[in-house]
């Protein structure tokens, strides 16, 4: 596999940036209506509700006007108006590759978990933007990403690169989450919202640890698990011989010899991996690459609201 | 169980095992190449499913493998044997039947069912019928002493059933070896077949025939019992019946043996010779003997006897003849030839006591004193034993009591100071043991005691209730005063019975004719001797008299017999042609042995009792015939196949070949390894 890297004035990239564009532009102002409410309350801004006083509160929020008319000792409370930073943690490992209706040697495969991901990443980008929030990009494994770590922040030239960077992005390596989670954890802002899109084909003992140095930083761990209906289901109609482009050993398959037993074992593995990100306070979305993008984003939206 | 090839150079395809194995090693995989973003999965699930799939492809490459075992067998044509429980019979053409007609054929299957002999007779009837045409077949029955019933091998198989059909169960053995040894003469010492029909049952019967089997063997000809089963009936048999003599009649001691599986009660009944019955009952264990005594009326007249067990098996072993002495017999005639001036004084006095010391009503013997002259009632029917007690002068009478003690009765002289030398040698000489000299003084002057007897030997059979006790009994006896005698010489007619310290005979036993004489040289009274006066006295006459009047009387004439063995009896002097009578009466031919002793012989064919007499006589000789006991033992025995095996087993081997099993097989194996490897192929192979 080629480790070539495109510079964004290819015509191929430059298309994709352009498709990125629309395919986000699209998805968000069909799904997406108002703004994003921050979920964090704090002092000033703007006034929210009050609550009876109660030891250890500040004496400041009090509400003497109240605490004068009515001898009452109430709190005013405010809802802060915060930047959410948000970063997109997308896996472009050799496995994301592949998927229903993949293309070998496209950018990435049309069809492939990878694409179906880098639109996803582009699309919660847009839409943050529009937001007014900070996005940055974390790309694991993959070829041609000259920067794999792009901080959060916000204006246009800041949602082109990330643009740039996605249209670039071809699947090669292993992702490797949990080294490159524990790499890039630092760099995330505290109790900033983290979008991990990735086909969480690594065994769960590996990456959970990384999960939860997350979650010691109150990251927001948002957690679209890429899913290949066909693959899944060994929808296959004769023996074939199987290997992961990450490398490793070949196997030859039947799918109809072995698809009961083999449907356990992904239902284990699903619930294996929803377990393991809730239980470190994430939240899971099981994201079918067949399924339309405006489902993922609304979904994601919901949950992000 | 064995196996044997006929082709075995087959084998080597054998080989071709190592093509499946080769195949199953190097099983083409899929061509197509995909890659798969799960693989992660799809090891988790080679993993869950690695075991489960091992054990399947190892049934698939054994499967695959015993197809091609299979029809690398077929090829090379196997051929199984195994041992078989008979020879297998036909082919050989020459075949002599052995059919058991011995007694213990007669038991039932059941109660109320056929007979085995008439299982065996339908039997080979059955299997002469289903000879191919041209077998020739001879016939040889087992009972009572093989014969056979054709000379030769014949084709004439009407003339052979109707022989077989001929053919009843008798009383005799089974005479297996020497039917063997018949068949191996009809086969001309030629390999044929020899079919048995028989029970097995006794012991040593089948054991007995061991030799002539191996001969019969050695030539190449293979045996084929076939055997006849009864179900759960057993028999009961007398198998003995032992008089047992007393003072006051005596009992009859019986042992019921039961060869059946359980234990039974049964009614034993004992017919006397006067046709008296007694019955008692008999327990008697399965597979064990009982023993019943009967009690004999005091007097009961001599002859055979019959105990009888009746059981639903077997019937015709059920009666046992048996011989009784007479019991309480002795009418005694007691001829005091020195009365005395009182009874006390009596030359008898102390005898008439010793011989009914109960008195008559219950006495075993029942003595009748007389006169001298009360000789002349002596009567042989009546009485058993005479006693001259002192008696002067026989000479009037000598003739009746020859002629009595010859007929068999006993005689006891007794001597004293009345008797003569000179008339007693004269007149009784022929009953004399020894000839008379003179009473002779075994003291001098008026001395006290007298000479004590020499103990008799305690193996004496006259002598043997005076043992132990008795025995020191006879050692206070003395003798003053006795007969002496001129010097005689001891033989089989003449024996002494007691002797004096100091030599001299006092009692001496002569045989004349089937009767007995005992002359005692001393009195029987106190005048020459204490005897009288000893404890020894008492049972000394009871046992002199039961001796000679019951138990020894007549001896020589019992006799013994089985069915179908031969009988011989010695023919006494002096009375022409005897008369054989058989168990119903009927008169019986016999033969006369010549020679030395002349003896009349004679085959019995059924059980019961056999007399011998002279015209006008009483019988000289009474023959108790019975079954073979060995036939009433119905238990199987060992089994003539068992032996036949050990000589030889090849003769019991049966074969088959598997030819066409075995292709059969390998295609079965084929389809299914085809079906499994179908199965089984559909599933992911782990690397």
């Amino acid at each position: 596999m080629s480790t070539e890297v495109l510079t964004p004035w290819e015509p191929e990239v430059l298309a994709r940036i352009h498709h990125l564009h629309l395919v986000a532009r699209h998805v968000v102002e069909g799904v997406l209506h108002g703004a994003h409410r921050a979920r964090r309350l704090g002092p000033n801004v703007e006034f929210a509700d009050y609550k009876e006083y109660s030891a250890g509160d500040p004496l400041r929020d009090l509400d003497w006007k109240v605490m004068a008319r009515s001898d009452r000792l109430v709190i005013k409370r405010y809802e802060a108006e915060t930047e959410l930073a948000c970063t997109l943690v997308l896996d472009a490992s050799g496995d994301t590759g592949t998927g229903d209706g993949a293309v070998r040697g496209r950018l990435p495969p049309e069809g492939s978990k990878l694409s179906y991901g880098v639109a996803l990443a582009a699309t919660l980008a847009y839409f943050l933007h529009l937001h007014g929030e900070p996005v940055g990009l974390i790309v694991l494994g993959g070829e041609g990403v000259e920067q794999p770590w792009i901080p959060p922040r916000g204006g246009r030239q800041h949602l082109s690169l990330i643009f740039a960077t996605l249209a670039r992005v071809r699947a090669g390596g292993t992702a490797e989450l949990a080294s490159g989670l524990s790499q890039y954890a630092p760099r995330v802002p505290r109790r900033g919202l983290v979008a991990l899109i990735t086909d969480f084909m690594e065994e769960s003992t590996d990456w959970l640890p990384a999960l939860r140095g997350l979650a010691r930083r109150r990251a927001d761990v948002v957690a679209f698990h890429l899913l290949d209906r066909r693959e899944l289901s060994l929808d296959y109609d004769r023996p074939l011989v199987v290997f992961s482009p990450e490398g490793g050993d070949a196997l030859p398959i039947d799918p109809g010899g072995d698809r009961s037993e083999f449907n356990r074992v992904v239902s284990d593995w699903l619930d294996e991996v929803r377990g393991s990100v809730v239980g470190q306070g994430g939240r899971y979305f099981p994201t079918w690459s067949d399924l339309p993008l405006e489902d993922a984003l609304r979904r994601a939206i919901q949950g992000l609201l | 169980m064995s196996l044997a090839l006929l082709v075995p150079i087959a084998l080597g395809l054998g080989v071709l095992i190592g093509g499946p194995i080769l195949a199953h090693m190097a099983r083409q995989k899929p061509v197509e190449r995909l890659p798969y973003g799960a693989m992660m999965l799809v090891q988790r699930l080679v993993k869950r499913l690695r075991r489960r799939r091992r054990l399947r492809d190892l049934w698939l490459l054994l499967l695959r493998a015993l197809a091609v075992a299979a029809l690398v067998l077929a090829v090379a044509r196997p051929e199984v044997s195994w041992p078989g429980d008979v020879p297998e019979f036909g082919g050989t053409g020459r075949v002599v039947l052995l059919v058991d007609d011995s007694m213990s054929m007669s038991l039932r299957q059941f109660a109320g069912g056929p007979t085995l002999f008439s299982q065996a007779q339908a039997d080979a009837i059955a299997l002469v019928r289903d000879l191919p045409d041209g077998a020739r077949v001879g016939l040889v029955r087992l009972g009572g002493g093989a014969e056979a019933l054709s000379g030769s091998l014949s084709t004439d198989r009407s003339r052979l059933l109707a022989d077989l059909a001929s053919l009843e169960p008798g009383f005799g053995r089974t005479d297996l070896s020497g039917g063997l040894r018949l068949a191996r003469g009809l086969l001309e010492d030629e390999p044929g077949e020899v079919v048995v029909f028989t029970d097995q049952a006794g012991p040593g019967v089948v054991q007995g025939a061991a030799e002539e089997l191996e001969r019969l063997v050695e030539r190449g000809s293979s045996v084929h019992p076939r055997i006849v089963e009864a179900g759960e009936l057993g028999n009961l048999v007398v198998s003995s019946a032992v008089y047992g003599e007393g003072l006051e009649g005596g009992t009859i001691t019986l042992q019921v043996d039961n060869f059946g599986p359980a234990e039974i009660e049964a009614p034993v009944s004992v017919t006397l010779p006067d046709a008296s019955e007694i019955t008692a009952f008999a327990t008697v264990p399965a597979e064990g003997s009982a023993r019943v005594q009967v009690t004999v009326p005091p007097e009961v007249p001599g002859g055979i006897g019959t105990a009888r067990v009746r059981d639903p098996g077997l019937a015709v072993d059920d009666s046992r003849a048996f011989h009784l002495p007479r019991v309480g017999a002795s009418r005694v005639l007691v001829v005091d030839g020195d009365p005395g001036s009182t009874p006390v004084r009596s030359e008898v006095y102390f005898l008439e006591r010793a011989l009914a010391p109960w008195g008559e009503v219950r006495g075993g013997v029942l003595p009748e004193t007389v006169a001298p002259a009360g000789l002349a009632r002596l009567d042989p029917d009546v009485h058993r034993v005479v006693y001259l007690a002192n008696l002067s002068d026989p000479a009037a009478w000598s003739t009746d009591l020859v002629d009595f003690v010859r007929a068999g009765g006993g005689l006891v002289i007794s001597l004293g100071s009345n008797v003569t030398a000179d008339r007693y040698n004269a007149a009784l000489r022929e009953l004399m043991p020894a000839t008379l000299r003179k009473p002779r003084s075994l003291v001098s002057g008026s001395a006290e005691g007298g000479v004590p007897l020499v103990l008799p030997p305690v193996d004496d059979p006259l002598f043997a209730p005076f043992t132990r006790r008795g025995r020191r009994a006879l050692e206070a006896v003395e003798v003053r005063v006795a007969w002496t005698l001129e010097p005689y010489a001891e033989s089989d007619d003449v024996r002494t019975l007691l002797r004096l310290e100091d030599g001299n005979p006092v009692l001496i036993e002569h045989l004349v004719g089937r009767g007995r004489v005992l002359l005692w040289t001393s009195t029987l009274d106190l005048d020459w001797t204490n005897l009288p006066l000893q404890a020894a006295f008492l049972p000394l006459v009871q046992r002199l008299t039961s001796w000679l009047g019951g138990e020894a009387g007549m001896s020589s004439s019992r006799f013994e017999g089985l069915v179908g063995e031969r009988v011989s009896v010695p023919l006494p002097d002096g009375g022409g042609d005897p008369r054989l009578t058989g168990p119903a009466g009927e008169e019986l031919p016999y033969t006369v042995h010549p020679g030395a002793e002349p003896a009349v012989r004679f085959l019995p064919t059924t059980p019961g009792a056999y007399a011998l007499q002279f015209e006008g006589s009483k019988p000289f000789a009474r023959v108790a015939v019975n079954t073979d006991p060995l036939e009433s033992d119905v238990r199987v025995g060992l089994a003539l196949a068992t032996i036949e095996a050990e000589l030889k087993p090849e003769l019991f081997l049966r074969r088959a070949e598997l030819g066409l099993w075995s292709i059969w097989l390998a295609v079965a194996l084929l389809a299914l390894q085809g079906v499994a490897s179908r199965l089984l192929g559909r599933r992911i192979t782990p690397k």
